[in-house]
C-alpha cells in the first residue's frame, strides 16, 4: 500500500468520523482534517494549485466560519442541563429545548454505520483493487526528489503564508464582529 | 544584508503579533495597543533603514529580490498603520473589543505586505482576499447602521471584483500557462502574446479597478469611509484601497507596456476612467455635506490622478503615479485623523455644524491646511511635485487634453478644499463649537509628524526625485 492509498483510507475514516460525531464542533474539526487530507492527496498527485485551493478555502476559511457559526448557534452546549430521567436536553439557538432521541436509538447509528460501511467495503473489494491500481498509475512520481515539504515551502511558500493570513483574518473578523459571549450574558 | 527572508519578516512579524495579542492582552486590554504599536514601530524603523542604507542604494536594491517599489510601499504601509494604531490607542480607550481591532489591523498589514512583495497573480489574489476580509470586519466594527451599510456595500461591490480577478487568473493559466509577473512581462515585451493573454490581464485589471474605487465603481468608498470608525476610515482611505487596488493597477500598467502602440485600447480606457474619477470626485466633493464624505470623494479624485498616470504608462508617468500614491497616503492620513479629532471634539461630522474652530483647535486647523494644500498641488508641498510630474508626463506622452483637464480640475479641487477649510476652521464659531478644545497631544502627534513629512518631501524633492529614478524607474520599467 502506498502513501496515497493510506491517505485515502485516512480521509475516509475522518469523513465517517465527521458524520458520526455528536458534537458539532468535533464534526467541523473532522471536516477540516478531511480537507487537509484531500489537499495532501492532491499534492501527491502533482496538482499543487488545486491542493492550495482546497487547503486555503476549505480547511482554512470555511472551517473558521463553521467554528464561528457553531459557537454562535450553540453557546451553552457544555452546560446543558441534565434532565432527571437521564436523557440529555440540548438548547437550540432560539431557546427552544429539544429532547435527544432515546439513548438506545442514538447509539444505533454507531453500530449500524460501520456495519454498513464494512459491508460496502467488502462488496467493493473486487472493484477497489483495480481502482487503487489505476490510482497508482495516475500518481506520477516524476519528481520523486521533491518532497511535500519542499513543494510547500520552496514553491508555494507565499500561498502558505496567504492561507495563514486568510485563516487569521477569518478568525479575527469573527471575533471582532461577534464579540465575546461573556459580555452578552 | 537584507534578503528575501528579510522581506518576509515584514509580513510575518505583524501576523505573529496578531496571533499573540489575544493571549498576551487577555487580562489587560490596554496591552494590545502597546504590542501593536511596538511591532509596527520596529518594522518602520527597520524598513526605513533598509530604504536608506548606502549599500542597498548603491546597488539600487539589486541585492534583494523585490524592487524599490515594493520597499517603498512597505514603508508607506507601516507608516500609515503606525499612525493609525498610535491614534487609536488614545482615541479608542474605552472601546470594548479592542484586542480584536488591533489584531485585524496587524493582519491587514501583513496581508498588504504580502500583496506588495509577491511576484505572481495567484498569491496576489489570496492576499487581496485576506485584506478584503479584514477590511470588511474593520468597517463593520462600528455597530451603527451606517457602518453595516458601508461594510455590506464594500462586500457586495468587491465580490464581483474578486470574480473578475479569479476569471482573469484562470484565463491566464489557460493561455499563458504562468502567473508570474516576470514571465508575463517577458511574454508581452517579446510581442508574442495572443489577444487572450491581454484579455486575461485586462480582466484582472478590471477587478483591481473596482477594488480601487475608480469612478464607475466608486459607490462603496464614501459609505465605507463615513460608516467606519474614524481611525478605520483613515486606514481604509489612505492605504487599504490603494494597496488592494491602485498598487496592482500600476503593476499591471508596467507589465502591459501601455506606452507602446500595441496596447493603446487598454491605455485609453485607463486614462479615461482616471480622468472621469478626477472630475466626478472633485465635483462630488464640492457638494458633500459631511466632512468624511467630502474627504472620501477627494480621495477618489486623487486616485484618478494615479490611474491616469498609470494609463499613459511612460516611465516618468509611472514615477509620478508611485510618488502620488505615497503622497496620497500621507495627506489622507492627516485629513482623516483630523476629521476623527473634529468629530470627537465637536461631536458632529456634518460641515454645517462645524465653524470657526481655528482658535480652539489651531494644530488641527493648520495641519489640515497643509494636507489640503498638498492634495490640491500647491508648491512647495509634496503633492505639487507628484501632480507636476503626472501632468508633464501626460503632455510629454501626447495626451495634451488630459493634461489641461487634470490641471483645471486641480484648481477645482483647490477651490473646494479651501472652501471647506474656511467653512470649518475660519469664520465665526457656531454654538456647537463654542466650547471645543484642542485634541490631546497624543492624538496630534501622528498628524503633526505626517504634516512635517509632507513639507519635507516637498522641500527635499530633488533628492527624492533622483532616489525614485535610481531605485524604481531604472529597475522597474527599463
Amino acid at each position: 500500500m502506498t502513501y496515497h492509498t493510506l491517505l485515502f483510507a485516512l480521509v475516509t475514516g475522518l469523513a465517517v468520523a465527521a458524520v458520526m460525531a455528536r458534537s458539532l464542533l468535533l464534526s467541523v474539526l473532522m471536516l477540516a482534517l478531511v480537507s487537509v487530507g484531500a489537499s495532501l492527496i492532491l499534492f501527491n498527485f502533482q496538482a499543487p494549485w488545486a491542493a492550495v485551493f482546497e487547503l486555503s478555502v476549505c480547511a482554512g476559511l470555511i472551517t473558521a466560519l463553521f467554528i464561528g457559526a457553531v459557537t454562535l448557534v450553540n453557546p451553552v452546549r457544555d452546560k446543558a442541563p441534565q434532565a432527571p430521567d437521564g436523557s440529555h436536553e440540548r438548547p437550540i439557538s432560539n431557546g427552544v429545548k429539544r429532547e435527544d432521541p432515546a439513548d438506545g436509538e442514538s447509539r444505533m447509528r454507531f453500530y449500524a454505520m460501520p456495519l454498513v460501511m464494512a459491508i460496502a467495503a467488502i462488496a467493493a473489494w473486487f472493484y477497489a483493487v483495480p481502482f487503487f491500481e489505476s490510482l497508482e498509475s495516475w500518481a506520477r512520481f516524476s519528481s520523486r526528489s521533491s518532497t511535500l515539504g519542499s513543494i510547500i515551502w520552496d514553491l508555494r511558500r507565499f500561498d502558505l503564508l496567504g492561507q495563514l493570513s486568510l485563516l487569521a483574518a477569518g478568525v479575527f473578523a469573527l471575533s471582532s464582529i461577534f464579540p465575546g459571549r461573556k459580555t452578552q450574558k | 544584508m537584507i534578503n528575501d527572508a528579510g522581506l518576509l519578516a515584514y509580513q510575518l512579524i505583524p501576523l505573529f503579533t496578531a496571533v499573540l495579542i489575544p493571549f498576551a492582552a487577555r487580562r489587560k486590554p490596554g496591552f494590545s495597543a502597546i504590542l501593536a504599536n511596538a511591532a509596527l514601530l520596529a518594522g518602520l524603523i527597520n524598513i526605513g533603514y533598509a530604504l536608506l542604507k548606502p549599500a542597498n542604494l548603491a546597488a539600487s536594491f539589486a541585492n534583494i529580490k523585490e524592487d524599490g517599489f515594493s520597499l517603498l510601499m512597505i514603508f508607506t504601509i507601516y507608516l500609515v498603520a503606525l499612525c493609525v494604531t498610535f491614534f487609536s490607542a488614545w482615541f479608542m480607550e474605552d472601546r470594548p473589543n479592542r484586542a480584536a481591532y488591533y489584531c485585524l489591523i496587524l493582519t491587514s498589514v501583513s496581508a498588504m505586505c504580502g500583496i506588495v512583495t509577491t511576484g505572481d497573480f495567484f498569491t496576489l489574489y489570496i492576499f487581496v482576499e485576506a485584506l478584503a476580509i479584514t477590511s470588511f470586519a474593520l468597517i463593520a466594527s462600528d455597530d451603527s447602521a451606517a457602518g453595516l451599510e458601508g461594510a455590506l456595500k464594500y462586500f457586495l461591490l468587491t465580490c464581483p471584483a474578486s470574480l473578475f480577478i479569479l476569471f482573469g487568473i484562470a484565463f491566464l493559466m489557460l493561455t499563458a500557462g504562468t502567473f508570474s509577473f516576470e514571465n508575463i512581462k517577458v511574454l508581452i515585451a517579446s510581442g508574442v502574446p495572443a489577444g487572450a493573454v491581454v484579455f486575461a490581464v485586462s480582466l484582472i485589471l478590471l477587478g483591481f479597478l473596482i477594488k480601487s474605487g475608480v469612478v464607475p465603481f466608486h459607490a462603496w468608498t464614501p459609505d465605507a469611509c463615513q460608516g467606519a470608525p474614524a481611525p478605520v476610515s483613515a486606514y481604509l482611505a489612505a492605504i487599504v484601497t490603494k494597496i488592494s487596488g491602485v498598487y496592482a493597477v500600476i503593476r499591471i500598467a508596467i507589465m502591459l507596456r501601455l506606452f507602446e502602440i500595441k496596447s493603446y485600447h487598454t491605455s485609453e480606457l485607463l486614462m479615461f476612467l482616471g480622468m472621469l474619477s478626477i472630475i466626478v470626485g472633485a465635483l462630488a466633493a464640492l457638494k458633500a455635506k459631511e466632512f468624511k464624505r467630502m474627504l472620501a470623494f477627494s480621495s477618489i479624485s486623487q486616485t484618478g490622478y494615479i490611474v491616469l498616470a498609470a494609463g499613459i504608462g511612460t516611465p516618468l508617468a509611472i514615477l509620478g503615479a508611485v510618488f502620488h500614491l505615497v503622497n496620497h497616503a500621507v495627506f489622507n492620513t492627516v485629513l482623516f485623523l483630523n476629521s476623527a479629532s473634529l468629530e470627537k471634539a465637536a461631536g458632529a461630522g456634518e460641515m454645517r455644524r462645524l465653524a470657526g474652530l481655528e482658535h480652539a483647535m489651531p494644530w488641527t486647523s493648520w495641519t489640515s491646511l497643509i494636507a489640503f494644500l498638498s492634495m490640491a498641488g500647491i508648491p512647495p508641498l509634496a503633492g505639487f511635485w507628484s501632480k507636476l510630474i503626472i501632468i508633464l508626463a501626460l503632455w510629454d506622452g501626447g495626451a495634451e487634453v488630459y493634461a489641461v483637464l487634470a490641471l483645471l480640475f486641480s484648481a477645482v479641487t483647490l477651490a473646494g478644499l479651501l472652501a471647506t477649510q474656511k467653512k470649518i476652521f475660519f469664520g465665526k464659531a457656531t454654538e456647537a463649537c463654542a466650547n471645543v478644545r484642542e485634541a490631546r497631544p497624543a492624538l496630534l502627534a501622528p498628524v503633526v509628524a505626517m504634516s512635517v513629512l509632507i513639507i519635507a518631501l516637498g522641500v527635499f524633492f530633488p533628492y527624492i526625485y533622483s532616489y525614485l529614478i535610481e531605485t524604481i524607474a531604472a529597475r522597474l520599467i527599463l
